[in-house]
């Protein structure tokens, strides 16, 4: 195994391990917003692609407005493009060119056992970092035949609509529920799908 | 989008971000690997359980999983679900084993690791749908050999700091490489993450596949706690407080031949106080039959000592 690397004896390895970790989790926070819908808590959302689209649970925006916080202080207000709750997906749009977009990864590459890092605003933190591995990928028994990216790790409510990230800190999921004591998150690849859709509908609109 | 440009610092954050990426690709490495070996059994009503391929065509389970002796299928990592057979349980190392048509499949790389605290491990799963799980932690207690509350000896004491999802009893204890180090359980200690070392599972596979149980030591007496009078324990300059009094002896048994009799107070065996009849089951291992014990013995307001040869405690049918 050529990545053996990181695991030699006295290699410090659990250094570099603790530095790579802050490293991508800074660098996941700059693209992971706080969402507050005016009549709710506060969850989290993703800076997608550019220009301005923000994507969350749809269980995290129930209005048609929603007021975001971005990591760096800056505030904007957001409008609600397309909710999905079928899907619990949601876009928002802000008019804003300057925004650090999160890098996506593909959902699809995923394997059991990968390092994942979920960033949120947990009871209303901001950039809370956790860090877990892929415990799963598929179904969830008791929620229907929906594919789910299982995560062996500490999620806690205010983490819905931010993202799972894979070591690189690509973005591979939308953490959405809490099911079992794992963290369930959208696949990137449905995240994908949706916001195409989105596009088409406004496009035709 | 680091602001900094100094090259140093570039490439040590890209070094670090190779380790980390270097780790995942580890750990999902061993998952996948070891994943090869661990199967799901059907046992139970609604969720399967967690199984390792051991040996060829044998798979070991957690015993409080297998819910049922027959009708018992094993999802297999190549997708196949066959037909497995019940080759014994051992309640007391919560070890199930069971029987199946391998195929091509090899069993899993097992080996018996010197694992400490703070190693990292996986605990790796199959469950519904035949999909792979993995959970990842450390090992947070490691000790010496151990007796389960239900007398098992277990060769080596396993704890661990892993998350227990649906599936985790059964499941493999695997190190970074990929290579299987135990077998997972919450059964053995109030739903604590356990696992049990190699060598216990192999001695419990082999006993099973060739006796259909684990031996056990047997003294042929049923017993009861009892409380020992002060004045009594201070004449006999006794520390313990607390004895077995024997309720039933079968004659024919190793402690009725040793001349054992109803009414009899148990007080040590080998020097070691007995208190309970937890005690008395502690002293039972399989290393013990055929050898001799030496039974300190309260009668008539006197001890006594009285070898007693450990029997073998014969099946019951079921």
């Amino acid at each position: 195994m050529a990545a053996n690397v990181a695991w030699r004896e006295g290699s410090g390895a659990s250094t570099l391990f603790d530095a790579a970790l802050a490293t991508v989790g800074q660098q996941l926070s700059q693209s992971t917003l706080q969402i507050i819908d005016g009549r709710r808590g506060a969850g989290s959302g993703v800076i997608w692609r550019a220009p301005g689209w923000i994507v969350t649970n749809a269980h995290v925006v129930r209005t048609p407005q929603a007021k975001i916080h971005l990591p760096d202080g800056r505030q904007f207000d957001a409008a609600l493009v397309a909710r999905d709750p079928d899907n619990d997906l949601a876009a928002l749009r802000v008019n804003e060119l300057d925004l650090p977009v999160a890098e996506i990864g593909a959902s699809t590459e995923l394997r059991v056992g990968e390092l994942v890092i979920a960033v949120g605003c947990p009871y209303g933190l901001r950039g809370s970092v956790s860090a877990g591995i892929v415990h799963a990928i598929g179904p969830v028994a008791a929620l229907g035949d929906r594919r789910w990216i299982q995560a062996d790790l500490e999620l806690a409510p205010g983490n819905s609509g931010g993202p799972l990230a894979d070591a690189r800190g690509r973005v591979v999921g939308i953490n959405t529920m809490i099911a079992g004591g794992l963290g369930l998150a959208i696949p990137s690849r449905d995240v994908e799908q949706f916001l195409r859709r989105v596009m088409l509908q406004k496009q035709a609109a | 989008m680091s602001s900094s440009s100094d090259s140093a610092s570039a490439s040590d954050s890209a070094s670090t971000a190779a380790a980390l990426v270097a780790l995942s690709n580890d750990l999902a490495n061993a998952a996948e690997r070891a994943g090869q070996g661990v199967v799901a059994i059907h046992a139970r009503h609604r969720v399967p359980s967690s199984g390792i391929h051991w040996q060829k065509g044998v798979a070991v389970a957690a015993d409080h999983t297998v819910k049922r002796d027959e009708d018992i299928q094993i999802s297999l990592p190549d997708g196949r679900t066959v037909a497995a057979t019940l080759a014994g349980r051992d309640p007391s190392t919560d070890i199930a084993v069971l029987k199946f048509e391998a195929g091509s499949l090899a069993p899993s790389e097992v080996v018996d690791s010197s694992l400490r605290v703070g190693n990292l491990v996986l605990a790796v799963s199959r469950t519904e749908g035949n999909h792979l799980g993995a959970s990842f932690g450390t090992i947070s207690a490691a000790g010496g050999a151990w007796r389960t509350w239900r007398g098992g000896q277990i060769d080596q004491f396993l704890r661990l700091n892993v998350a227990i999802y649906v599936g985790f009893s059964g499941s493999a204890l695997v190190d970074p490489q990929g290579r299987v180090v135990g077998l997972n359980t919450s059964g053995l200690a109030r739903g604590l993450a356990m696992a049990i070392p190699p060598s216990t599972v192999s001695r419990v596979v082999h006993d099973l596949l060739s006796k259909g149980h684990v031996s056990r030591g047997f003294l042929g007496i049923g017993m009861q706690p009892v409380r020992l009078p002060e004045d009594l324990r201070e004449r006999l300059k006794l520390s313990a407080e607390t004895g077995a009094i024997l309720v039933s002896v079968e004659p024919d048994g190793p402690a009725g031949q040793a001349g054992l009799m109803l009414g009899d107070v148990l007080l040590a065996l080998d020097g070691q106080p007995i208190r309970d009849t937890d005690d008395i089951q502690a002293h039972l291992g399989p290393e013990k039959i055929g050898k001799a014990v030496a039974a300190s013995v309260l009668r008539g307001g006197a001890s006594l000592q009285v070898p007693i040869q450990v029997g073998e405690r014969p099946r019951r049918g079921r």
